[in-house]
Parts: structure tokens; C-alpha cells; sequence
């Protein structure tokens, strides 16, 4: 990973979300949100479509007024900060470029219009892979390149604070994987970065803190690990040639389980120090018996589909 | 703001669409040094002279005015608009958040390109106006001593229609519109107003943008070139001119600012 800066190393600093509220006409989009994303960490913005994500990060950027709440970046105002591109990066959509621009044109009109070096164009152009296209016009570049120029944008002011919306969008493997890279390189130089994505696999491999967002709410805030563990959804994969024998008896102790395939299936709600004994007890053979836990896709499942998720795992 | 307006002069610079105006703004002029030689000559399209009287000399100098009366407010109408319609405005206002700052830029942007477009018409009456004007029989220097008669209006002229088209741009944000309402209303709407409250209310429609403008413009426009007020017509003076087009500026951009540039971008 090529360096980004001569900075200092811990220059991060924290976002937080206060109270945030935004109606469109008669639509809640954001109610009474309230969460803090904390520098030297990559932190994944989560939620199903529709729930409020990207009006949060706009309502932060200063580009949606808020109806009531505050979101600051180191405790001002986005629009109150003196170098805004200097402190703040922001990955917003693919597509707000002039087609008919080049691409180092692009960026040193962004350098000019924040007030940094334009040399800064090159410098950027090649962390992000686009050296070779810096003079055609971004009319004429792939999605994933455009993605690519607009994490150039977003890096030209070498920013303490990374804000990425839904960024992997378009992108190759290599390019996610590239993507994921440079995230985890700039958190560590200190800076925050705040990511929403709905690739959740991808996030999972990413993130360190994650914040769980449904219906404009937040569900959910803190590690990773902190909210995978804390979810008492955790489900268990049972592999078994008495299926039919092992639905009967969970239905009888009334647990939850899904068939999965004939020979599989889901229980959930269960530790695997509780399934053992149950399963020992009615003499059950088992071929295979796995902790599923509640990965990130488990608990943006229970979002969607409405399972109480709220009770899962407390907010901080 | 310097940064801001760095930026809008590059943003701009950078537009097909000002190119665009810019190439129109060329051939329109010579077409008007055409129009003035023949109609020096008395008959229009057979003969030719040099620029003799006045109004003649004053209007040769100001041959790209009548280009100029729908370029610039189209200049300004892309300069707003093309944030709009590439959804530029979001990095746009990352950039700069305070919003009035990037309306400030754009003003002052769209004024430097208008004054450009200006100073290249008189460039174009240098480069064939004058040597054709010469090779006619005609004195260069007589027609080079109406400059500081002709330029400064034909300048602010110039500026004040393009901000007229920013604040425009600002309300309608469709560029296409714009660009359209902008020229339809410049060759049609304008000219049928005038007529119709003429015609009907004896009432001389001398404040809308076009004749204001010409107002503001002067001498250069007394000969009825490209005006929609002939001779007979009561132009506004210089000054009551350029505080319509003032008006016509800041209005759109005042109603644009609060209904366009301060909404929500989502």
C-alpha cells in the first residue's frame, strides 16, 4: 500500500450522531439516531435498503438538513469545519462526474477547489490504480473505475475522517479486495473511517466496529465480535440420518429449527452445550453437528425479516 | 471564496457546453461585420462600404452583441445547470459546503467567462472588421476611437446577461429547459411581448432582459441590430438599463438560492 501522507500517525477523528431526525413529507426516514464512530477503527454502517443509511451520511456531509439531532465530525458541523476536504473524504456515488472531463482535471479542480496542492491529482490517481487513464474522460470509464476516481476525490485532501458509501459498488474482486486493503491501511494510520455497505460477507472481513441500522433506528452498535456473541439467535447446523426423529423431538422441547436438506437441519436459539445433551438424550445419530454463531448476514436477515432484533444485541 | 472560484473558472473552462457558445459566438460576429459593411453600402447582400457615420462605427465594433444576447444568459444557464444535471452538485458541495459560497463563485465565474466571450467579439471585429473596414476605403482609427464609447457597455451588457442566465439556471436546474427558455425567450417570447403591449396597452415593454440589456449596451445598439426595439422605441437609459439587468440577476438568484441551491440534496 503506497503511503497516503506525511501526517502524523493517530489523526483520526470521531463522528458522532446525536439525536439525528429527518422526515421526508410524511416519511420517517432517520428517528432519534444516536451512535459514535470512533478513530483508528473501520466501522461498517449496516442496514437494509431503505433504512436510512445514506440519509444519515448525507445529513453528516451537510447535503440533508436534519429535523432535529446533530451529526458532527470531531464536534463540529460539517459545513462549520475549516478545511472540510482536508478532514473529511467523502465517497458518495459513482456518478457525479462531467462526462466530458478527464480524469486529472476532475481532480485538480477538487484540489483547487479545496485548496490543496494539484499535484495531489497524481498522487491520488496512482493509490487508487488510475495513472494510466488520467487523461480520458471519465465519460468513457467502467463503473469500477469511476468508483475508483471517486475514492481519488474523496482522498485528494488527505483526509483524518473516510467516509464511504456503499464503495465496493462495481468494483472487481481485485478491486474489493484492493478496497479492503486500503481501509484497513488508513485506520491504521488512526483515521476513522465509516463505511456502509450491503455486502456482508465482504464487511465482515473488514470492519471492526459495526453499526446496525433498521427503519431509520438503530438495532445495534459496538464490535464486531461484541454483536455476533452478545445474539442469542446463534443457530446450530445438525447433520443427521433421523431428520424426521430429531424435528419431532425439537418440536416436543419447543425450539425453533428450519430443514434445511434431508439430512440437515437448522436449530436455533441453541448452544451447542445445550443441542448435545437433548440430542444424546433421545439417542439422535448425528454425522455433523456445526456452530453457524450469528454471523453478520444472519443478523441482516433478521432485520429484513422483521425477528425482533432490536432485543438481540443492546446498543452501546 | 478564492478556492471556490478557482475552481468554477476550471469547472467551466472544462464544459463542452462554453466551448460550444464560444465557437457560435465567432461566426455570429462575422456575420454581423458582413451585416454592417452591406448595409453601409445601401444595398444589403450587392454592395458594400465602409463604415462612415457614427452609429455605423459604433455598431461594426459591437458586431458580436447580438450572438452575445442569448450566448451569455446560455453561458450562465450551463454553469449552474450541468452541477444538476451530472449530479456534480454533491462533490460540489463537499467541497465547498457553505452554499452560498459556491453561488458566489458561480457569479463570479460566469462574469470572467461573459467578459471572455465579450472581449473575443472585439477580437473578432479586430481580426476581420477593421481590415476589411480598411481595405474599403475607411480610416482604422476612426472606428477604433468609438471603443471607450462602446466597450464598457457592451462588457457589463455582456456580464449582467449572463448572471441573468445563472439566476435562471439556479431556478429551473434543467439544463436543457433552460438553455431552450433561454433562447426561445430571447427570439420569441421577448419580441412578442414588446408587440403585444405595444400593440394593445401603447405601452412600451422597455425593461424585460433583452432591451434592457440593449439599454445598457448603448450607441452600439441605437442602429436596431439585432435589438427588439427599432428606432422609434423608447430604450431605457444606460444606467436605468443596467439596473434592470441587476434586478434581472439578483432576483432569479435571490428565489434560486432559497428554492434550489439551499434544498436538500439527496
Amino acid at each position: 500500500m503506497p503511503p497516503m501522507s506525511t501526517g502524523p500517525s493517530t489523526r483520526g477523528l470521531p463522528i458522532e450522531i446525536s439525536g439525528l431526525t429527518k422526515h421526508f413529507g410524511s416519511v420517517l426516514a432517520v428517528d432519534n439516531l444516536d451512535f459514535v464512530v470512533e478513530p483508528g477503527r473501520v466501522t461498517g454502517f449496516l442496514g437494509p435498503n431503505g433504512s436510512g443509511k445514506t440519509t444519515t451520511l448525507r445529513m453528516l456531509l451537510g447535503l440533508v438538513t436534519p429535523n432535529a439531532g446533530r451529526a458532527t465530525v470531531g464536534g463540529q458541523l460539517y459545513r462549520e469545519l475549516q478545511n472540510p476536504s482536508g478532514t473529511v473524504g467523502a465517497v458518495l456515488e459513482a456518478t457525479s462526474f462531467h462526462p466530458a472531463r478527464r480524469a486529472r482535471t476532475h481532480l485538480r479542480m477538487v484540489a483547487r477547489a479545496g485548496g490543496h496542492d494539484e499535484g495531489r491529482a497524481d498522487v491520488v490517481l496512482d493509490l487508487v490504480g488510475l495513472t494510466a487513464d488520467a487523461k480520458r474522460k471519465v465519460g468513457g470509464f467502467s463503473m469500477g473505475m469511476r468508483q475508483r476516481l471517486e475514492l481519488a476525490s474523496a482522498l485528494v485532501g488527505d483526509p483524518d475522517v473516510l467516509i464511504l458509501d456503499e464503495p465496493s459498488n462495481g468494483l472487481d474482486p481485485q478491486g474489493i479486495a484492493w478496497l479492503r486493503d486500503l481501509m484497513r491501511y488508513l485506520a491504521g494510520e488512526g483515521r476513522t473511517i465509516l463505511v456502509s455497505s450491503h455486502l456482508l460477507a465482504e464487511m465482515a472481513q473488514t470492519i471492526d466496529n459495526a453499526v446496525i441500522v433498521s427503519h431509520g433506528k438503530l438495532r445495534a452498535q459496538g464490535t464486531l465480535e461484541s454483536i455476533t456473541s452478545g445474539i442469542a439467535e446463534a443457530s446450530m447446523h445438525a447433520r443427521t440420518p433421523e431428520a424426521d426423529r430429531l424435528c419431532a423431538v425439537l418440536t416436543e422441547a419447543k425450539v425453533r429449527f428450519r430443514r434445511l436438506s434431508q439430512d440437515l437441519v437448522a436449530v436455533d436459539g441453541m448452544t451447542p452445550e445445550q443441542l448435545g445433551p437433548l440430542l444424546a438424550s433421545n439417542q439422535i445419530i448425528l454425522y455433523e453437528l456445526t456452530n453457524q454463531g450469528a454471523d453478520l448476514e444472519a443478523i441482516f436477515l433478521s432485520l429484513t425479516s422483521g425477528m425482533g432484533f432490536g432485543e438481540l444485541a443492546s446498543p452501546a | 471564496m478564492k478556492n471556490a472560484v478557482r475552481s468554477e473558472l476550471l469547472k467551466m473552462r472544462t464544459m463542452p457546453g462554453v466551448w460550444v457558445c464560444f465557437g457560435l459566438a465567432f461566426p455570429l460576429t462575422a456575420l454581423l461585420i458582413w451585416a454592417v459593411f452591406a448595409s453601409a453600402g445601401g444595398e444589403p447582400g450587392h454592395t458594400y462600404l465602409y463604415v462612415h457615420t457614427l452609429n455605423q462605427k459604433r455598431v461594426l465594433l459591437g458586431a458580436g452583441y447580438v450572438g452575445i444576447t442569448f450566448l451569455a444568459p446560455v453561458l450562465g444557464v450551463i454553469c449552474i445547470t450541468s452541477e444538476y444535471r451530472h449530479k456534480t452538485i454533491t462533490s460540489t458541495l463537499l467541497l465547498t459546503p457553505r452554499r452560498a459560497l459556491v453561488l458566489d463563485a458561480k457569479i463570479i465565474a460566469t462574469a470572467w467567462w461573459c467578459a471572455l466571450m465579450a472581449i473575443l467579439s472585439l477580437v473578432t471585429v479586430a481580426a476581420i472588421g477593421l481590415p476589411w473596414n480598411a481595405a474599403l476605403g475607411g480610416v482604422t482609427s476612426h472606428v477604433t476611437d468609438q471603443l471607450g464609447a462602446v466597450v464598457p457597455g457592451l462588457l457589463a451588457a455582456t456580464i449582467l446577461l449572463g448572471l441573468f442566465g445563472l439566476g435562471f439556471g439556479t431556478l429551473v436546474k434543467n439544463q436543457v429547459a433552460g438553455i431552450l427558455v433561454v433562447i426561445g425567450g430571447t427570439f420569441i417570447l421577448e419580441p412578442l411581448l414588446v408587440a403585444l403591449a405595444r400593440g394593445i396597452f401603447h405601452y412600451d415593454l422597455n425593461w424585460l432582459p433583452s432591451a434592457a440589456a440593449e439599454a445598457l449596451a448603448g450607441a452600439l445598439a441605437r442602429g436596431g441590430i439585432g435589438g427588439n426595439h427599432d428606432a422609434t422605441s423608447h430604450l431605457l437609459t444606460w444606467w436605468q438599463g443596467g439596473l434592470a439587468m441587476i434586478g434581472w440577476g439578483v432576483i432569479p438568484l435571490t428565489l434560486g438560492y432559497f428554492t434550489t441551491v439551499r434544498r436538500d440534496v439527496t
